[in-house]
């Protein structure tokens, strides 16, 4: 199946659709996963479950976090199903990865390793608020959290991040 | 320091959880509390550089480096951060003309495009980003890119005097007209109603004398 060429058959404005928004799954993914492979195995997983699941969608402007939210689920599973191994934040091979490499600005190159060595609980709410958008409620209700817990690791993530940028770290929360 | 409930490590936290969606109670604290005000003020700065972070360079994510310039990308990675590091508090925020100059540059593929989109396709991707967008040039390249936080249009326009890359900002604000260069690039940022329209071409062509027909078809719902 290819997602990507629509021509004239039924569905092609929903195949452009997943085209346009490709990148933006892309990106996500590789801020989960930390890994470029597994990235693109995840939005490729979430393109094919888009496109079976087509029919749910009704409204286009939805489409985006409809297709972040099925991003996460694929990105779970796959970690259930293969069991991927845990990985030493000092280990991590994206940390190399030449995406995170900003021309003439190397101080987003090394608040993009920062980000990527965060842990996984303060990683993926801060991901899903700054990239995907969502609320802290939304993000409560993906998560399976409170939202209060929700801001209390949002608040950590950037307060680890806050020593990057050169900023004194607040007090931590309870 | 303690106001309206709150105390300042309260506050702090949910500065540090939201910092664009304060509560009141948040927001009656900070009236009183300079040094929140602050904190509140530099979570902004970060979150700025953090989207700006997150947005990762797709081209450059596509094209996976072989192993022996993966090692010598490390290396100029880690001269780069020795060499910049230093200088990177000093650096001034990017004006909007800069970051939408940035922005194009990270997708030149763009400007090759020559197939007419089919406008009814433009269209919904346009209504799923919260803009309406008429224009007589035929669109030859469309897609929603992360910019300055939000996710916009970012359009590519066919015209007589050659391609015209467009960036409909509904979350920007401007409060007049300004033309810009940008080492091969030339733009024009312009008000559209309660948002910005950037208009941009290259390699000396002009995009003056259509910005202004542009951006007078574009309206946000």
């Amino acid at each position: 199946m290819n997602l990507s060429r629509g021509g004239n058959t039924p569905g092609a404005p929903f195949s452009r659709l997943l085209e346009m928004l490709r990148p933006d799954l892309l990106r996500f993914a590789f801020w989960l996963a930390r890994d470029r492979a597994v990235a693109e195995d995840v939005v490729q997983e979430t393109l094919i479950r888009a496109w079976k699941s087509r029919e749910e969608l009704k409204d286009p402007a939805a489409a985006r976090p409809w297709l972040l939210t099925i991003v996460r689920r694929e990105y779970a599973r796959l970690f259930e199903r293969k069991r991927l191994p845990t990985v030493d934040v000092d280990e991590v091979e994206a940390l190399g990865d030449p995406a995170l490499a900003s021309d003439g600005d190397a101080g987003l190159t090394d608040l993009r390793r920062a980000i990527m060595q965060l842990p996984g609980e303060y990683r993926e709410p801060l991901v899903l608020q700054v990239l995907g958008g969502f609320t802290t409620t939304e993000i409560a209700q993906q998560l399976g959290l409170t939202q209060p817990a929700v801001l209390t690791r949002l608040f950590r993530a950037r307060n680890r991040l806050r020593t990057i940028y050169g900023l004194e770290p607040a007090e931590d929360a309870e | 320091m303690s106001s309206q409930g709150l105390d300042c490590r309260h506050v702090r936290v949910q500065i540090g959880g939201d910092p664009h969606a304060l509560a009141p109670e948040v927001s009656a604290h900070l009236v009183t509390c300079a040094e929140c005000r602050r904190f509140l003020e530099e979570t902004l700065a970060m979150d700025g550089r953090l989207r700006a972070a997150l947005d990762l360079p797709i081209a450059q994510f596509r094209r996976r480096a072989p192993p022996a310039r993966r090692f010598a990308l490390a290396a100029s990675v880690m001269f780069a951060l020795i060499i910049g590091g230093g200088f990177w508090l000093l650096r001034p925020q990017a004006a909007l003309a800069g970051a939408v100059a940035e922005h194009v540059r990270h997708e030149p593929g763009s400007w090759e495009q020559n197939t007419r989109l089919p406008p009814a396709e433009v269209a919904a991707m346009l209504a799923a980003s919260g803009v309406r967008f008429d224009t007589r040039y035929p669109v030859v390249y469309a897609m929603t890119c992360p910019f300055n936080g939000r996710h916009v249009p970012h359009l590519v326009l066919q015209t007589d005097t050659g391609p015209l890359t467009v960036m409909l900002l509904a979350n920007e604000r401007i409060s007049r007209r300004r033309e810009f260069a940008d080492g091969d690039l030339r733009g024009v940022l312009l008000p559209a109603g309660s948002g910005a329209v950037a208009v941009l071409a290259r390699s000396g062509a002009k995009p003056e004398g259509s910005a202004d027909e542009i951006a007078r078809g574009v309206s946000w719902r």
